[in-house]
């Protein structure tokens, strides 16, 4: 069929494509036309833009702040998930911007033949290596095992102070549906069960954390909530699935 | 062709852009910035395609999870930036949809509801310009010359993806009068919208 003879047709066929009401044959017909003439191409991606401004027609309706909470806990499961993977990859990253500086300035070292020099830039690096190990060694203040119901082990808990984190390891295997997420809480004496992240789906995983979260709190808990878990001021709104007392190590 | 009473005012598309950008580059508080100047056009979206808050804000949240990942591809697509979250937004909303086809009976009956509800206000739905597209602007303007239950149904067959037999269906209406008032709209949208091209 030549379409291009009637301009006004390839409008109303592009406009009722775009829309959705041009089905079964009559809509594949006229995608095959469109490959192949550029002008009913152009026709059918004019229209498709025109009605795709129905978007930003519809009534504004401002969302529950909730919405908002479940999307950042995504992202910062997602961002920590990347982090760890980082790590993973790269077993040393400390000791990499240190070398990229030594190297830089080799030529320098080299013009001034300065060999004393140089071997003292390389005990400092190695010092700076060292200490960059000693750093990252992690340590451990508080340790929780949360068991399920049957006293069975599920997550350990640990918090490391220095770098301010809580690491979660899975040992158990459950495994929350696709639309759920497992969301750790505080449980402080006397008050209401704190948020302290969601947990994303690795066997192994880590929240940012400060010392205040953690101290003084006799127990964990983690319940199955939404995907992207719930905002902490409403505390958990799903079953309570593990549990566990905190405890803080001395020695 | 009519003026644009913004013409003048500076370009809510290129903040909007300029803060799509920098989410693509992974900027949390650019993200933020994003979902409070949009969210409640595109939850507003939402809940016109899927009719439950519930469902409504499961549909936002992984409408923003996309945006977050898809940012960097954002120049690619030509479009103008709430076009762009739209479509996203109601490609969610209809896979949505879809994984629900099971609860069509409950699905009817509220749209009943919906549906006189939309259909009592025959004015023109106030449009909020604050950070519509020029194309959103001149689309506005068409739709409004469309008598109100013809403009639904035109709406309703895009938003909802729903064929003239679907439509009929949910509205209670004969096919016949559905396929006239989808032809009239479309041809009376193409003649408005040349004045815009």
């Amino acid at each position: 069929m030549n379409l291009s003879a009637n301009p006004q047709l390839i409008e109303l066929l592009a406009a009722s494509h775009a829309l959705g009401t041009l089905r079964g044959g009559a809509r594949r017909r006229f995608e095959a036309i469109a490959r192949e003439q550029a002008p009913v191409r152009a026709a059918a991606l004019v229209w498709q833009g025109r009605l795709a401004s129905m978007a930003e027609l519809q009534t504004p309706v401002v969302p529950d702040a909730a919405v908002w909470t479940r999307i950042r806990n995504l992202i910062e499961a997602e961002q920590q998930q990347q982090a760890i993977a980082r790590q993973r990859a790269a077993p040393t990253p400390a000791a990499a911007p240190a070398e990229g500086g030594w190297l830089s300035s080799l030529a320098l070292w080299r013009s001034a033949a300065a060999a004393g020099a140089l071997a003292t830039v390389v005990a400092v690096v190695v010092g700076v290596n060292l200490s960059d190990q000693l750093r990252n060694a992690p340590a451990v203040q508080y340790v929780s095992v949360l068991h399920d119901d049957k006293a069975v082990p599920t997550m350990l808990v640990t918090f490391d102070p220095k770098k301010r984190q809580l690491l979660l390891q899975r040992v158990g295997d459950y495994h929350e549906g696709e639309d759920k997420s497992l969301q750790l809480w505080a449980l402080p004496p006397g008050g209401a069960p704190r948020s302290l992240g969601v947990l994303g789906r690795d066997a192994a995983l880590r929240l940012a954390a400060q010392e205040a979260d953690v101290r003084s709190v006799p127990a964990l808990a983690i319940s199955l909530e939404p995907k992207g878990g719930v905002p902490s001021e409403r505390g958990p709104t799903g079953p309570v699935l593990f549990k566990g007392a905190l405890i803080e190590k001395t020695l | 062709m009519p003026d644009n009473p913004r013409m003048s005012a500076p370009s809510p598309d290129a903040e909007l852009m300029a803060l799509i950008d920098r989410v693509g580059h992974r900027d949390e508080a650019a993200l933020r910035q994003l979902y409070d100047r949009t969210s409640p056009k595109l939850f507003g979206l939402a809940m016109r395609v899927v009719r439950q808050r519930e469902w409504a804000e499961d549909v936002l949240q992984e409408a923003f999870m996309t945006i977050w990942r898809a940012a960097g591809d954002y120049r690619g697509s030509l479009s103008p930036p709430m076009a762009w979250m739209g479509l996203i937004v109601r490609s969610r909303a209809l896979d949505l949809l879809r994984r629900r086809t099971a609860d069509r009976a409950q699905l009817t009956q509220e749209f009943d509801e919906v549906m006189a509800d939309t259909f009592e206000s025959d004015a023109a739905n106030p449009m909020d310009t604050a950070d519509a597209s020029e194309q959103a602007w001149a689309l506005h303007q068409c739709l409004s010359q469309l008598e109100g239950r013809q403009r639904e149904v035109v709406s309703l067959a895009y938003l909802r993806d729903l064929s003239h037999g679907e439509l009929a269906e949910q509205l209670k209406l004969p096919l016949g009068t559905v396929k006239t008032w989808i032809r009239r709209g479309i041809e009376k949208l193409r003649t408005c919208m040349q004045r815009f091209a």
